[in-house]
C-alpha cells in the first residue's frame, strides 16, 4: 500500500502526454477494471437498507408483541399449551434478531440497545435474588436492571430452564410476572431500535440511502455504505465461526453456549448466516430489489456464484450438525468443525475477494 | 513511424517513472497515522479491525482477545464469568468503550454508559496518588449487584458560556455541574470530583511503544525555552514493578503501562480481582463480599484484554488531497496546536509485539501533561499531575468520533464539547494563545482546521 501522488503541473506537458498515452494503451490491451466513480449504487443501497435492513427490525418488532402477548396469556392461563405458544414466540423473535446481526451497527451500539437486549450470561446470582426479593417486577422496574437480567437471554432462562427441561409445575407466579414485565421490556428497545432506524423515527436509515449526498454525516461516499454490508457480514461471519462455536467446542464447556437453554444455538447461528445472505442477496422474506450480489456479478461471474453457494453449505452444515449442540461438541466433534470450517470458508471469502472488489470501486 | 513513436513513448514513459516526479506533499506524510498498523477504510466499525501488519498468529490471538473485549461479567457464584462487583460502573470493557471508540455522552442519568467519577479527599496517599475518599475510595461506583447499594448516583445541571469571534460570529459552550447524590454513606462536600468519559482504545501499543526518552525529550516542566508550554512528565506508581514509573494512560497519564490501564479498569470498573489489584475496591468498606474467590480474574485474561487494545489498527486519513484540508493543517502548525499535539514518533524496537516496533506513527500527542486553564480544570490532583492539568489526548482517529459512537459521543475528558469546535474554544491554560489565534481566524479558516481534524 503506498500513496504515490503526481503533481501533474510539475511534470511537463510532453511526458504527461506520453505517460497518459502508456496509460490507454495498458487500458485497451488488458482487461483490468476502469475505475468509475459514476457508477450509482442508490439501487442496492436503497434495497439492502429499506428491504433488508429496517424490514429485519420492523419483523422483529412485530414478533416482540406476540412474545408479550403469550407471556401474558401465560400468566393469566397457566396451561402447557401455553407454555409451549411462549417458547415458541420466544424462537420467532429469536429468529429476526439473529438475522440483524450481520448489520450489527449504528443505533445498536450508539444507543446501548444491544446490551438490555442480548446480554449474556444471564446473572442468575442476581436473578434468584430479585425473584426472591419483594421488588414489583414491573416493566419499568426490569427497565432499571442492567442487561443481564433481562433481555432474550433472561427470558429464555425462566422459560426453558437451566437444562431445558422446565415442567409448567416449576414456575413460581413471581418468574410469570417477570416473564411478562421482562418481554415488555424487550419490546420497549426492540421499537427503539426500529425507530432508531426507521423514517418514522430517527430516520438513521437515510444515512445509508443518501451515502455519498453531501450533507451525508456518516458515508461521505456509496462505496463506504458498501464496505460497511460487507464488513458487518466478515464481522458475523468470524463471531460465528471463531466465537460462538469456537468456543463451547475447543474448551468442551456447555456454558459458554449462547442459545443452551432452549437448545436454539443451531437456529442462532444459521439465522446468523442467513443474515449475511439477506444482506448479499438484497432479500428479505420474500422482498425482490439488488443486493451486493448484483455489484459481484458485474465483476466476478465466478465469484458471486462461490460466495451464494458457500452461504448456503455453511447454513447446511450448521443445520446438518449431529443432535442439539450441546451435545455435539462431546459427541460430534466433527460435524461441529466441518460446520466451523464451512462458515470460516466464507468468511475468508467474503474478507479476501468480495472486500477488495467493494473497497476498490 | 510507428516503431518511432512507440519507442518515444517507451523512453518517455520511464523518464516519468523515476523519483523526481513521484511527488509526495510532505504535509500528507501522516497519512498513516499508524504506520504499518494503519487501516483502509470508512466505515461504523473502522476502530474494530485488527491492525494490518498481524502475522496469522498474532490475527487469531487477536480475534481471541476480540471475544475477552466483550465478555459480560456476573455476580459470583457463576459458572462463567463470575466475580463482578460488588459496586461497579459497568460489566464489559465494550459496555463503555462503544464500537471501540468514545462513550456516547449519557442521554440520561439511570445510565451512565462509559462516564465515571473519580473521586479523591484533598491531599495524597503515601505513593503520592490521590487520597481515597473513606468508605468510597478512589472511583463512584454508580452501580452494584443485587441486594447491594451502589456507591451513589449522579445528576447535572448545565452552565452556559456564550462568547463572540473577532469577526462578529457567536458561539455558545455549555457544561455541566456535576452532583453526586443518594450515597450509601454520608458524603462530603470537600470531595473531590472528576468525571471522565471512556476514550477510543486503538493504538495504545503503539503509545506504549514509543521509548521514554522520546517522551521525555518534549518535557520542559519550567519551560526553560520560555514558549509558554511546558509539558510535563506525569511519575506514577507501578503496582507491577514496584517502582515509579513515566504515565502514559488515563485522562492525567495515572497509569504507567496497557496492562496496568487494563487491569485497574476490570478492578474499579467491574470490580474484579486480579493478581494486579487482588483486593476488592471496596475493600474495607462495609459492602465488600466475604467470598474467597480472589483473584477473580488471572493474568492471563489482563494479557489477552491488552493484546486486544494494542493489536488493534489505526484509521488512515481520508481526503488528505482536499485543498481545505491540507489549508487547515497548516493553521494547525501555525498556530502551535502541534506544540503539545505533536504529530510524529517513531516507536523502539523493545516491544515483544513485533508489530508494534519502529513505526512511524503520527498520534498527535506528546503525551505529557499541560495545564489547561480554570474552564477543564477538575481540581483533583494525581500524582504529579495537578488539578489544572491533563494529558494531551492523542488526535489520530478523532474525525471517526460521532460515526462510530453517534451524535452523543463528544469531545474532552467529560464529553462538555459537541463538536470540534466546541473543544477547541474550551481550550485554556497552555492553550490560550493558540485559542486565542484560533478565534482570529476568519470563518473560512475555522473551516478549514475542523475539515482537518476531521479528517485525522
Amino acid at each position: 500500500m503506498n500513496f504515490k501522488l503526481y503533481k501533474i503541473n510539475d511534470m511537463n506537458l510532453d511526458r504527461f502526454l506520453a505517460a497518459l498515452l502508456v496509460i490507454f494503451l495498458l487500458l485497451g490491451c488488458g482487461k483490468d477494471e476502469v475505475n468509475s466513480n459514476s457508477q450509482d449504487y442508490s439501487d442496492i443501497l436503497e434495497n439492502i437498507g429499506n428491504n433488508v435492513i429496517l424490514a429485519t427490525y420492523e419483523e422483529l418488532d412485530l414478533k416482540a408483541v406476540i412474545l408479550v402477548n403469550s407471556l401474558t396469556l401465560l400468566e393469566n392461563e397457566k396451561t402447557q399449551d401455553n407454555l409451549i405458544n411462549a417458547r415458541q414466540a420466544w424462537r420467532d423473535t429469536r429468529q429476526p434478531w439473529e438475522q440483524s446481526e450481520g448489520f450489527l451497527y449504528g443505533p445498536v451500539d450508539q444507543k446501548g440497545i444491544d446490551p438490555s437486549m442480548d446480554s449474556w450470561p444471564v446473572n442468575q446470582t442476581d436473578l434468584d435474588a430479585v425473584l426472591n426479593s419483594n421488588a414489583e417486577l414491573t416493566k419499568s422496574y426490569i427497565d432499571g436492571l442492567d442487561g443481564t437480567l433481562k433481555g432474550f437471554h433472561t427470558i429464555e432462562y425462566l422459560l426453558f430452564g437451566l437444562n431445558s427441561d422446565k415442567q409448567i409445575g416449576d414456575f413460581t407466579e413471581r418468574q410469570y410476572q417477570y416473564l411478562k414485565s421482562c418481554a415488555e421490556s424487550l419490546k420497549g428497545s426492540t421499537s427503539e431500535l426500529f425507530l432508531s432506524w426507521s423514517p418514522s423515527g430517527d430516520n438513521y436509515i437515510s444515512n445509508v440511502i443518501s451515502a455519498g449526498d453531501e450533507n451525508n454525516s456518516v458515508y461521505p461516499s456509496q462505496k463506504s455504505a458498501l464496505e460497511e454490508f460487507v464488513v458487518g457480514m466478515i464481522t458475523i461471519a468470524d463471531e460465528v465461526a471463531n466465537g460462538k462455536i469456537n468456543d463451547p467446542l475447543v474448551q468442551k464447556n456447555v456454558n459458554l453456549e449462547e442459545s443452551r437453554f432452549s437448545q436454539n444455538s443451531k437456529k442462532d447461528f444459521a439465522d446468523n448466516i442467513r443474515s449475511i445472505q439477506n444482506a448479499y442477496l438484497g432479500k428479505y422474506k420474500g422482498s425482490e430489489g439488488k443486493g451486493i450480489n448484483s455489484l459481484i456479478l458485474s465483476k466476478d461471474e465466478n465469484l458471486n456464484k462461490k460466495v451464494q453457494e458457500e452461504i448456503i453449505e455453511a447454513i447446511k452444515s450448521i443445520e446438518n450438525i449431529e443432535g442439539s449442540f450441546t451435545s455435539a461438541i462431546f459427541n460430534s466433534v466433527s460435524s461441529v468443525e466441518n460446520a466451523q470450517a464451512k462458515v470460516r470458508q466464507l468468511q475468508q471469502t467474503l474478507e479476501s475477494e468480495v472486500l477488495p472488489i467493494v473497497s476498490n470501486l | 513511424m510507428h516503431k518511432y513513436l512507440i519507442l518515444i513513448i517507451f523512453v518517455l514513459s520511464l523518464a516519468s517513472c523515476t523519483n523526481e516526479d513521484v511527488y509526495i506533499d510532505p504535509l500528507d506524510e501522516d497519512v498513516y497515522l499508524g504506520g504499518e498498523t494503519s487501516i483502509e477504510g470508512f466505515f461504523i466499525n473502522i476502530f474494530q479491525q485488527p491492525a494490518s501488519n498481524l502475522s496469522q498468529e498474532e490475527l487469531t490471538l487477536h480475534l481471541k482477545s476480540d471475544q475477552a473485549f466483550a465478555d459480560i461479567f456476573v455476580s459470583a457464584p457463576s459458572t462463567h464469568n463470575s466475580g463482578l462487583g460488588p459496586v461497579f460502573n459497568q460489566v464489559s470493557c465494550e459496555h463503555c468503550h462503544v464500537a471501540n471508540g468514545r462513550s456516547p455522552f449519557p442521554s440520561n442519568t439511570d445510565n451512565l454508559r462509559g462516564l465515571l467519577f473519580r473521586i479523591s479527599k484533598p491531599g495524597e496517599d503515601e505513593m503520592g496518588g490521590p487520597l481515597a475518599v473513606d468508605n468510597f475510595g478512589t472511583q463512584l461506583q454508580t452501580k452494584a449487584n443485587f441486594g447491594i447499594e451502589a456507591e451513589g448516583k449522579v445528576d447535572w445541571s448545565y452552565s452556559y458560556i456564550v462568547g463572540n469571534y473577532p469577526d462578529g460570529n457567536e458561539f455558545m459552550l455549555k457544561n455541566r455541574i456535576f452532583r453526586i447524590y443518594d450515597t450509601y454513606m454520608p458524603w462530603e462536600f470537600t470531595n473531590l470530583i472528576s468525571p471522565r468519559i471512556a476514550p477510543p482504545v486503538f493504538g495504545l501499543g503503539l503509545l506504549e511503544a514509543i521509548p521514554e526518552e522520546q517522551i521525555l525529550l518534549y518535557a520542559d516542566p519550567e519551560d526553560i525555552d520560555n514558549d509558554g508550554i511546558s509539558g510535563k512528565a506525569n511519575i506514577v506508581w507501578s503496582v507491577t514493578d514496584h517502582t515509579f514509573k513515566l504515565g502514559r494512560f488515563g485522562w492525567k497519564a495515572g497509569q504507567p503501562s496497557l496492562i496496568q490501564q487494563t487491569a485497574g479498569a476490570y478492578h474499579q470498573d467491574m470490580g474484579l480481582t486480579s493478581p494486579l489489584f487482588p483486593k476488592e475496591s471496596c475493600e474495607n468498606q462495609t459492602q465488600a463480599d466475604d467470598y474467597s474467590d480472589d483473584p477473580e480474574i488471572d493474568l492471563e485474561l489482563m494479557k489477552i484484554t491488552t493484546f486486544y487494545a494494542q493489536s488493534l489498527g489505526v484509521p488512515i486519513r481520508r481526503n488528505f488531497e482536499d485543498d481545505q484540508v491540507k489549508e487547515g493543517k497548516k493553521l494547525f502548525r501555525k498556530l502551535n496546536c502541534n506544540a503539545c499535539h505533536r504529530e510524529a514518533f517513531v516507536t523502539g524496537d523493545q516491544s515483544d509485539k513485533p508489530f508494534l516496533n519502529n513505526q512511524k506513527i503520527f498520534p498527535y500527542t506528546d503525551l505529557l501533561l499541560h495545564d489547561m486553564g480554570d474552564g477543564l480544570a477538575d481540581f483533583r490532583p494525581e500524582f504529579v499531575a495537578n488539578g489544572y492539568e491533563w494529558r494531551t489526548p492523542p488526535l489520530w482517529g478523532i474525525g471517526f468520533t460521532k460515526i462510530v459512537g453517534g451524535e452523543n459521543a463528544n469531545y474532552l475528558h467529560d464529553g462538555r464539547a459537541t463538536t470540534l469546535e466546541e473543544a477547541i474554544l474550551w481550550h485554556g491554560g497552555e492553550a490560550e494563545e493558540s485559542k486565542q489565534s484560533f478565534k482570529n481566524l476568519t470563518k473560512s479558516e475555522r473551516n478549514a482546521m475542523i475539515k482537518f481534524l476531521e479528517n485525522l
